[in-house]
C-alpha cells in the first residue's frame, strides 16, 4: 500500500461515517412520494454541504449527503490511455447489473467515474459499517483489478503477436 | 375557445415556488465581513508565529459573506498557512486550538481538497486524520451541516 492510500482511504471512512446518518423522509411537493433528496433537490434546507476528499488531481471523492440519502462519487486513477478504456469498459460494465448491486447508481456524476447512493432504506436494511466497508473495499480493490487486466492485456497481446508472426 | 391546446408548456411551471411554507435560507449572522488581513498573516508567517497566523485567519474567517472574491483570497492564505506548517509541528498547534476554530480548519481542509495542486492532498490527508483524532466525528458533521461555509 503506497504512502497516501491508507491516509486517503482512512479520511473517506471517517467522512462517511459522519455523513451516513439518513433517516426516512417524504417529498415535501408530492404527496405519498418518497424520493432520494440529493436527486432530486427540491429545497436546501434538506440538503449538507457536499465535500470532496483528493489524493491527488485524478483520484478524489466526492461525498453530497442529504436527509435522506447520500451520493458517493469516485474518480479512479488512470495513469495512460489503456487504463482509460479498462476503467471505462470496466465501470460500464457494473453499472449495466446496477442492481445486482443495490447500492450502485446507474450513471455517474459529471466528471467522476462512478457513483453510489445509498437511501435510508439501505441503512435500515444493511449494517452501516458494513456498507462504508464496501465503499471503501470497493476503492481498494479497483486500483489493484485495473492494473492486474492491463498486465493480462499486455500478457496477451504479446502472445498473439508471437503466434502471429510464426507464419512469417 | 382557448388557442393552441397542444402545448404542453404549462407543465413546466414551477407552481410550488409560490407556497408560503417554503424554505427560506436566514440571513448568516454577520461575522468579520473582511477576511482576514493578508499582511497581518504574512508578517506573522515571516516570523515564525504559525499558531499566531493560524488564530488570525481562522478567526477572521469571512463565514457570514456573501462575495466570492473575499472568500477565496481567504481560503488562499488560510491553506498558505496550512501548508507552510511542517508535519511535526502539527500536533502542538492543533493542542492549542479552541474547539470551536478547529471545526472551522477542517472547513478549510475539505475546500482545500477541491483543488489540489503538487503534494497538498498528501499534506491536507495528515491534517485531517490529526484534528479526526482531537474533535472527532462531530467535526466532521459540523463541517458538512453548516450553512456558513468559508
Amino acid at each position: 500500500m503506497s504512502a497516501t492510500l491508507k491516509p486517503y482511504l482512512t479520511a473517506v471512512r471517517h467522512t462517511l461515517t459522519a455523513a451516513m446518518c439518513l433517516e426516512n423522509f417524504c417529498s415535501q411537493v408530492v404527496e405519498r412520494h418518497n424520493k432520494p433528496e440529493v436527486e432530486v433537490r427540491t429545497s436546501k434546507e434538506l440538503l449538507l454541504t457536499p465535500v470532496v476528499i483528493s489524493r491527488n488531481e485524478k483520484e478524489k471523492v466526492l461525498i453530497e449527503s442529504s436527509i435522506n440519502s447520500i451520493r458517493i462519487s469516485i474518480a479512479v486513477k488512470q495513469a495512460d490511455e489503456i487504463e482509460k478504456i479498462l476503467c471505462k469498459k470496466f465501470m460500464r460494465f457494473m453499472m449495466m447489473r446496477a442492481e445486482n448491486f443495490i447500492v450502485l447508481r446507474r450513471k455517474p456524476i459529471e466528471g467522476y467515474d462512478i457513483s453510489f447512493l445509498i437511501t435510508n432504506f439501505h441503512t435500515e436494511q444493511m449494517y452501516k459499517h458494513k456498507l462504508v466497508d464496501f465503499v471503501i473495499h470497493f476503492m481498494e480493490e479497483i486500483d489493484k483489478e485495473i492494473s492486474e487486466m492491463k498486465l493480462a492485456m499486455n500478457a496477451r497481446a504479446r502472445i498473439v503477436s508471437e503466434e502471429f508472426l510464426k507464419h512469417f | 375557445m382557448a388557442k393552441n391546446t397542444r402545448s404542453s408548456a404549462f407543465r413546466k411551471i414551477d407552481v410550488d415556488q409560490y407556497s408560503e411554507d417554503n424554505y427560506k435560507e436566514d440571513e448568516p449572522d454577520s461575522g468579520p465581513t473582511l477576511g482576514p488581513d493578508e499582511n497581518e498573516v504574512n508578517v506573522l508567517l515571516q516570523k515564525g508565529k504559525l499558531l499566531d497566523a493560524l488564530r488570525t485567519v481562522l478567526v477572521n474567517a469571512p463565514v457570514g459573506v456573501k462575495n466570492p472574491q473575499v472568500k477565496e483570497n481567504a481560503l488562499a492564505l488560510a491553506l498558505k498557512v496550512i501548508l507552510s506548517i511542517k508535519t511535526s509541528q502539527i500536533d502542538d498547534i492543533l493542542n492549542a486550538l479552541d474547539r470551536e476554530l478547529l471545526d472551522t480548519l477542517m472547513k478549510y481542509v475539505y475546500k482545500g481538497f477541491e483543488n489540489p495542486s503538487e503534494g497538498s492532498s498528501g499534506h491536507l490527508l495528515l491534517w485531517h486524520e490529526k484534528i479526526y483524532n482531537i474533535a472527532g466525528v462531530g467535526c466532521i458533521v459540523r463541517v458538512l451541516a453548516d450553512r456558513r461555509r468559508v
